[in-house]
C-alpha cells in the first residue's frame, strides 16, 4: 500500500488522536517540569460575613494575586526540573523510613501507599479475571444450546452496567446494615463492618472489579472456544488424553492470543483504578495512583490546584503502565512482523 | 466430532451447571436488587431486612401494591418482550432490510420495541389489573408493595427526558463517527506492514493506557475560552466549545479511537487480503476495493466494535460531567448529581429509579445484539 | 404510572420551560446561572426561572467550572451561586462585580446582614446560613434522665449512658467521610479550642496543643460511632437518624427538616435541635453562608436584568414557599424549632469559617491526613506534622509560601 493511500485511510483517526490525546499529553509532560504561579501581594482586607442576626467583620492580612491592566491574574512560569517529581515521590522521606526499617512509615507516604495498592490490585485481579472468565466460558460452552443465549445475556449484565451505578449498587449491599452484610452477620453470628478496615474494603474493590470485567473475558474466550480445531480435539481423545490434558495442551494454547489480549486490556484498566476508590469512598484507607493524580488536580474550595504535581504523577503512572506492558508489546512486535 | 466422544459424565455436567447457575445469580443480583429498591418507598428500600425490601410492607400500607394477577400478566409481558427481542426482531430485520441498511432496521426495531415494552408494562398491565382485580378474589388482592412514583418523579417532574435525548445524541454521534473513522484506519493498518503502522499501533496502545482525568481536566479551560482563541480563524461566530454536545462527541471519539482501531485492525487482518487484491487486479482503487469487497463482509466486526463504542459513550461520566452544561447534560452525570447534592432518602430512591431506567436500554441492546457480539468476536475481532 | 402520565411526560419534554408566574418582572435578557445543586438553590433558581429567559445550571462540578467560566469574556454565566470559600477564587481573579450601585437601585428588600462586604464594597448577596449543630433524640435523653449536652465532655457522658442502656446501635453519629467532611470536622473542633490555622507568611500553625486536643476529641467520638465512620457523609448520618440508629450528632442545619419528614423518617418529632457543643474556647462549629455573585464580564444592561431576576429569586414569596429548606437570611423567614440549633450556635459565638486561599489548601490537607490518626497509623503530633508538611508542599507550589 502506498504511503499516500495509507495516510488517507488512517488520516482522520490519527488527526483526532493528535488533537485530543497527543496535544494534551504533551502539555502534561511539559507542565511536569514547570511551575506556574500567580504573583501575590499582602494586603489588609476587611471582610464582613453574615451571622444569624448580625454581621461580623474582620480585618486580616491576606495574600491577594496581582491583576494586570486587563484584569487578569499575573502569573510567572519557571522551570523547576524534577522538583515536582521529587514532591510526588518524597524519596528522602521514603528512604529514611526504609533505612530505619519503618515499613508503616514508608506505607504512609501517599505515592508509595498508592503504588502499593495499585500494584496489588492489578496483580491480584488479573489471574482472577482470567480464571473466572475462562471458567465461565467453559461452563457456557458446556451448557445445553437452548440455555446459552439467556446465560450469555445474564453474564454480560455486570459488564454493560454503568460503572458508577454498579459500584454504588455493590456499595449499598455491604455498607452499614446493607443486606449482604446483614446476611453474613446472621451466618457468622457476629457484628461486622465491611467499610471499617482497609483489607475488607480492598477485598470488596477487587471483587467488584472481577465481577465487572470477568464477563468481558468470558465472552471473548467463549468466542474463541467456538473456533477450537475439532480435529485435534478428536485425535487427542483417541490418544486417550484426559479432559485436563486436552484443556492444557489444546484449548489454552489456542486461546493464548485472547489471553494476551485480555491481560493487556486488564493491566491497562486496572492500573488506572479510580472508580472503585470513589464509589467505595475508600480514601481514608487505601488510595490508587490515578486517585492521587485526580486529587492533585481537582481544585479545593478556594480554587487552588497542584497542576505540576498532578502532571508529574500522571507521567509516573504512564511509565508504570508502559513497564507492565513491555512483555506483551514484544509479542505484538513479533506478530506484526510474522503476520505479513 | 461424534456425539459420544463429547459425552461428559453426569457429575461433571451437574457441577458445571450448578456453578453456572451460581454465576448467573452473582451477575444479576446487584442489578435486580436496585431494581427492586426503585419500586419501594424509602423506608422499605433501605430496610436492613431483605424480606421487607422485597415485600415492601410499608409501601403496601400506603396503598401501592400489586396483585398476583398483575404479577402474572407483568411476567408474561416481560417474557414476550424478551422473546421478541431475541427471536422475532433479528429475523424481521433480516427479511425487510437489505444488508447495507440493516442498521436502520435495528434502530427502528429497538426503538419500537422499547416504547412498546414501556407502554405495555406501565400502561396496559396496571390498566388491565385495575379492571379485573375486583373480580378475582384472592388473586386480585395486593400482595407485594410496589410503587412507580419514583419513576414518575424522574421522568415527569425532573424532566429526565431531556437528559435522555442528550444521551441519545452523544451516543449516536460517538458510535457513528468512531466507526467511520476507525474502520478506515483499521483497514489501512491491517493492510500495511510498514514500521509506521506498527508504531501508530503502539502509540495508540499507550494512549489507551493514559489516565483520562488528566486529559479531561486539560480540556476545560481551552473549551471555555474557545470563542476567544478561535475568533482569529472563525471570526464573530466562533463557538464556545464548552457545553456543546459535538465537542464532547469529538473528545469521546478520540479517547475511544485506540481501542476501536485495534479491534478493527485484528478483524480486517482475518479477512483474506486476496479478496481486495483480486478486486484491485480488476481495476478498482484501494477505496473502491474497500467499499465493494470489504464493506459487505465487515459488519460482524463493526457491530461488535460499535457496541463497545456505544457502552463507552453511554456510560461515560468523566468527560460528560465536566464538559457539558446543565442544558446539554447526559443521563449519567445527571444521576450522579442526584446522588451527590444534599440528598434526602427519597432523592436517593429517585436516583436509583433513574439508574434502573438508564440500564433498561442497555438490556434491550444486549438482548438484540447478543448473537452479533459473539459472532463478531468469533470472526476474529479479538485475535490479539 | 399510567399512559396519561407518560403522555404528560412527553408533553413536558416538548414544551418550552418558560413560564410567567409569581414574578413581578418580565425578563427578556437571556440569563444563565451556575451554582451548587442542593435544595435551597433549586428553590431559588426555580423562582428566578419564573421571570423568563433564565436557565439554571445546578452542577455538582460548579466549583471546578466557575472560575474558568466567569473569567471568560463575555462570562458564560451572569449569576453565580457561591459559599464563603468558593467566592475566593472569583474574588481573587476579579471576575465578579461590586454591587453597591445595583443594591442601591434594586435592593430595597435586602437586609444589611445579607450584604457581603469586602473592603467596604458589596461583592455578594447572602441568602442563607448553615452550620453544624447538635441534634439529639429528646425521647431517649429524657428517658435516661440526661440533660441537653452543651460541652463535648457532657456529650461523651451522655453517649456512655446511652451505650450502656443499649437503646440505639450507636450513640453518636458524625460526618467523618475522608476528604472535605473530615477536614470540616477538624475545623469545627479546632475552632472550638480557639486555634488558628494560618500564621505569618501563610505558615501553618496547627501543630500545637489545641490541634492535639481537637484530634483527641475526634478520636473519643469514634468510640461511640459506627465503625464505618470514614465513609459516612451527611446523607448517611441523616439516614441513620431517620432509621433510629443513632441518638446524637453534630449535623448540618440544612438537614434538620429531614428528621421530621414523615415520608422517610421513623423519628418524626423526636429530634431536638440545639447549639453545637462547646470546646474549651468556643462552640465547635463554623458558620457558613451561601449567596449570589454577578460576573464582571457582562454588559451593564445584563447586570441590571440579572440582579433584578436574582432579587425575585430570593424574595419573601420564595421563602414562604420553602420556609424549611434552609436557614434563610431573607425577610419573611420564620425560624421554627428546626432553626433553633443554628440560631443558638451563632448566639454562643461560633466563628465564621475562615475562608481564604491558604485555608483551601489546609482544608484539603486536613481532610486527607486525619484518617491516619483515627486509624491508629500515626500519633497526634506526627499526624499534625505530616499535615503541615503536605500543606507546605502544596502552598509552595501555589506560590503562597516562599
Amino acid at each position: 500500500m502506498k504511503f499516500k493511500i495509507f495516510a488517507a485511510f488512517i488520516g482522520p483517526s490519527v488527526i483526532m488522536m493528535i488533537l485530543f490525546i497527543a496535544f494534551p499529553l504533551f502539555s502534561v509532560f511539559k507542565q511536569s517540569f514547570y511551575l506556574t504561579q500567580p504573583i501575590y501581594e499582602l494586603m489588609d482586607v476587611e471582610t464582613c460575613t453574615p451571622g444569624f442576626i448580625t454581621q461580623s467583620c474582620v480585618t486580616e492580612t491576606q495574600s491577594i494575586p496581582k491583576l494586570d491592566e486587563h484584569g487578569e491574574i499575573i502569573t510567572q512560569t519557571k522551570f523547576v526540573g524534577l522538583q515536582s517529581y521529587r514532591n510526588v515521590l518524597e524519596l528522602e522521606r521514603a528512604w529514611d523510613a526504609l533505612s530505619s526499617g519503618n515499613w508503616a512509615g514508608f506505607g504512609a507516604i501517599d505515592f508509595w501507599k498508592a503504588l502499593r495498592f495499585t500494584l496489588t490490585f492489578t496483580l491480584i485481579t488479573l489471574p482472577l479475571v482470567l480464571g473466572a472468565g475462562l471458567g465461565i466460558a467453559l461452563m457456557i460452552n458446556n451448557a445445553a444450546k437452548s440455555v446459552r443465549g439467556p446465560v450469555i445475556f445474564v453474564s454480560l449484565l455486570p459488564f454493560i452496567i454503568t460503572p458508577v451505578i454498579g459500584a454504588l449498587s455493590i456499595n449499598w449491599l455491604f455498607r452499614g446494615d446493607g443486606i449482604l452484610t446483614a446476611a453474613i452477620e446472621w451466618y457468622l453470628q457476629r457484628d461486622i463492618a465491611m467499610f471499617a478496615q482497609a483489607w475488607t474494603i480492598e477485598v470488596l474493590m477487587m471483587l467488584y472489579r472481577v465481577w465487572h470485567v470477568a464477563p468481558f473475558a468470558a465472552i471473548v474466550f467463549y468466542a474463541g472456544l467456538q473456533t477450537v480445531n475439532q480435529d485435534s480435539l478428536e485425535s487427542a481423545i483417541i490418544d486417550g488424553a484426559s479432559r485436563w490434558q486436552r484443556l492444557k495442551y489444546i484449548i489454552i494454547p489456542h486461546l493464548m492470543p485472547l489471553i494476551v489480549f485480555i491481560s493487556m486490556i486488564h493491566l491497562m484498566d486496572s492500573y488506572r483504578v479510580f472508580e472503585e476508590i470513589v464509589g467505595f469512598s475508600s480514601q481514608g484507607h487505601v488510595i490508587s495512583l490515578q486517585w492521587l493524580t485526580y486529587d492533585f488536580l481537582v481544585p479545593d474550595q478556594a480554587g487552588n490546584r497542584s497542576i505540576s504535581r498532578a502532571s508529574a504523577s500522571a507521567m509516573l503512572t504512564m511509565i508504570g503502565i508502559a513497564l507492565l506492558l513491555v512483555p506483551l508489546l514484544r509479542r505484538t512486535w513479533r506478530d506484526h512482523h510474522g503476520g505479513h | 466430532m461424534s456425539a459420544r466422544a463429547l459425552q461428559q459424565p453426569l457429575s461433571l455436567r451437574l457441577t458445571s451447571g450448578v456453578f453456572l447457575a451460581m454465576w448467573c445469580v452473582i451477575a444479576a443480583f446487584p442489578i435486580l436488587w436496585i431494581m427492586v429498591q426503585s419500586f419501594k418507598v424509602p423506608v422499605d428500600a433501605y430496610d436492613s431486612n431483605a424480606l421487607n425490601v422485597i415485600l415492601g410492607p410499608e409501601t403496601l400500607a400506603r396503598g401501592h401494591g400489586m396483585s398476583l394477577f398483575q404479577i402474572l400478566i407483568g411476567a408474561a409481558m416481560l417474557w414476550l418482550t424478551f422473546h421478541l427481542a431475541r427471536k422475532t426482531l433479528p429475523s424481521l430485520v433480516h427479511q425487510v432490510f437489505d444488508s447495507g441498511v440493516q442498521w436502520i432496521g435495528w434502530v427502528i426495531g429497538v426503538l419500537a420495541l422499547t416504547i412498546g415494552a414501556i407502554v405495555a408494562l406501565f400502561g396496559v398491565v396496571p390498566w388491565l389489573a385495575g379492571l379485573l382485580d375486583p373480580y378475582l378474589g384472592p388473586f386480585g388482592t395486593n400482595v407485594i408493595g410496589v410503587t412507580t412514583e419514583h419513576y414518575k418523579t424522574v421522568w415527569v417532574e425532573r424532566g429526565f427526558f431531556r437528559n435522555f435525548q442528550n444521551s441519545l445524541i452523544v451516543t449516536a454521534g460517538v458510535v457513528a463517527i468512531s466507526l467511520s473513522v476507525g474502520t478506515l484506519a483499521g483497514y489501512g493498518l491491517a493492510r500495511s506492514g510498514s514500521k509506521l503502522a506498527f508504531w501508530i499501533l503502539i502509540i495508540a496502545l499507550i494512549f489507551r493506557a493514559l489516565p483520562h482525568s488528566v486529559l479531561v481536566a486539560g480540556y476545560l479551560p481551552v473549551f471555555i475560552s474557545s470563542s476567544e482563541w478561535l475568533a482569529p480563524i472563525l471570526g464573530e461566530n466562533a463557538p464556545t466549545l464548552y457545553g456543546k454536545p459535538f465537542a464532547v462527541i469529538a473528545v469521546l471519539v478520540a479517547i475511544n479511537q485506540p481501542f476501536t482501531i485495534w479491534m478493527l485492525r485484528s478483524f480486517f487482518q482475518n479477512i483474506p487480503a486476496e479478496l481486495d487484491e483480486a478486486a484491485r487486479v480488476d481495476g478498482c482503487s484501494h477505496f473502491q476495493a474497500f467499499r465493494r469487497v470489504i464493506m459487505p463482509v465487515m459488519w460482524p466486526g463493526v457491530i461488535t466494535t460499535g457496541l463497545f463504542s456505544f457502552l463507552l459513550a453511554y456510560n461515560d461520566f468523566l468527560v460528560t460531567s465536566l464538559l457539558l452544561d446543565a442544558q446539554n447534560q447526559t443521563m449519567v452525570p445527571a444521576i450522579a448529581g442526584m446522588f451527590n447534592r444534599e440528598t434526602t432518602t427519597t432523592d436517593q430512591v429517585v436516583a436509583v429509579a433513574a439508574a434502573v431506567s438508564i440500564t433498561a436500554p442497555l438490556f434491550f441492546l444486549v438482548m438484540a445484539f447478543q448473537r452479533q457480539i459473539v459472532s463478531g468476536l468469533t470472526a476474529g475481532a479479538v485475535k490479539g | 404510572m399510567t399512559l396519561k402520565t407518560l403522555m404528560a411526560a412527553a408533553a413536558v419534554a416538548m414544551s418550552s420551560t418558560a413560564a410567567f408566574a409569581g414574578c413581578a418582572i418580565d425578563n427578556t435578557v437571556p440569563l444563565k446561572s451556575l451554582s451548587a445543586g442542593f435544595e435551597a438553590w433549586k428553590a431559588v433558581t426555580d423562582a428566578m426561572g419564573e421571570c423568563g429567559s433564565f436557565e439554571a445550571s445546578l452542577d455538582q462540578e460548579f466549583r471546578e467550572k466557575q472560575p474558568e467560566a466567569f473569567a471568560a469574556d463575555p462570562s458564560l454565566y451572569q449569576i453565580g451561586g457561591v459559599a464563603n470559600s468558593t467566592m475566593i477564587p472569583l474574588l481573587n481573579a476579579g471576575s465578579i462585580r461590586p454591587l453597591d450601585d445595583l443594591v442601591a437601585k434594586y435592593g430595597q428588600n435586602l437586609t444589611p446582614n445579607q450584604l457581603i462586604r469586602v473592603d467596604g464594597k458589596v461583592m455578594a448577596i447572602a441568602m442563607m446560613v448553615n452550620a453544624q449543630h447538635m441534634m439529639y433524640r429528646s425521647d431517649i435523653l429524657d428517658d435516661l434522665g440526661i440533660a441537653e449536652p452543651t460541652t463535648w465532655d457532657e456529650v461523651f457522658a451522655a453517649a456512655e449512658t446511652i451505650q450502656a442502656a443499649g437503646v440505639v446501635d450507636y450513640p453518636l453519629g458524625g460526618t467523618f467521610k475522608t476528604g472535605w467532611n473530615l477536614g470540616e470536622e477538624f475545623v469545627n473542633m479546632y475552632l472550638g479550642e480557639g486555634g488558628s490555622f494560618i500564621g505569618e507568611g501563610n505558615m501553618p500553625t496547627i501543630n500545637n496543643a489545641q490541634g492535639v486536643a481537637a484530634l483527641e476529641t475526634m478520636k473519643a467520638m469514634t468510640a461511640y460511632m459506627d465503625p464505618e465512620y470514614l465513609v459516612s457523609d451527611s446523607t448517611y448520618v441523616q439516614q441513620q437518624f431517620q432509621q433510629g440508629k443513632i441518638a446524637m450528632a453534630n449535623l448540618w442545619a440544612s438537614r434538620a427538616a429531614a428528621m421530621d419528614d414523615a415520608a422517610e423518617s421513623q423519628v418524626v418529632g423526636m429530634v431536638t435541635m440545639s447549639a453545637a457543643p462547646n470546646g474549651s474556647a468556643a462552640p465547635a462549629s463554623s458558620l457558613w453562608w451561601d449567596g449570589l455573585v454577578f460576573a464582571s464580564n457582562m454588559s451593564d444592561a445584563e447586570a441590571e436584568a440579572a440582579f433584578q431576576v436574582a432579587m425575585e429569586g430570593i424574595d419573601s414569596d420564595m421563602v414562604a414557599a420553602n420556609n424549611d429548606a434552609a436557614v434563610w437570611l431573607i425577610p419573611g423567614y420564620t425560624p421554627g424549632k428546626l432553626a433553633a440549633g443554628a440560631a443558638a450556635t451563632a448566639a454562643n459565638g461560633a466563628a465564621p469559617y475562615p475562608a481564604s486561599g491558604p485555608m483551601g489548601i489546609m482544608h484539603t490537607a486536613l481532610g486527607n491526613g486525619i484518617a491516619d490518626y483515627l486509624n491508629g497509623a500515626k500519633d497526634a503530633e506526627t499526624t499534625l506534622a505530616d499535615i503541615e508538611a503536605a500543606y507546605l508542599t502544596a502552598a509552595k507550589e501555589a506560590g503562597l509560601v516562599q
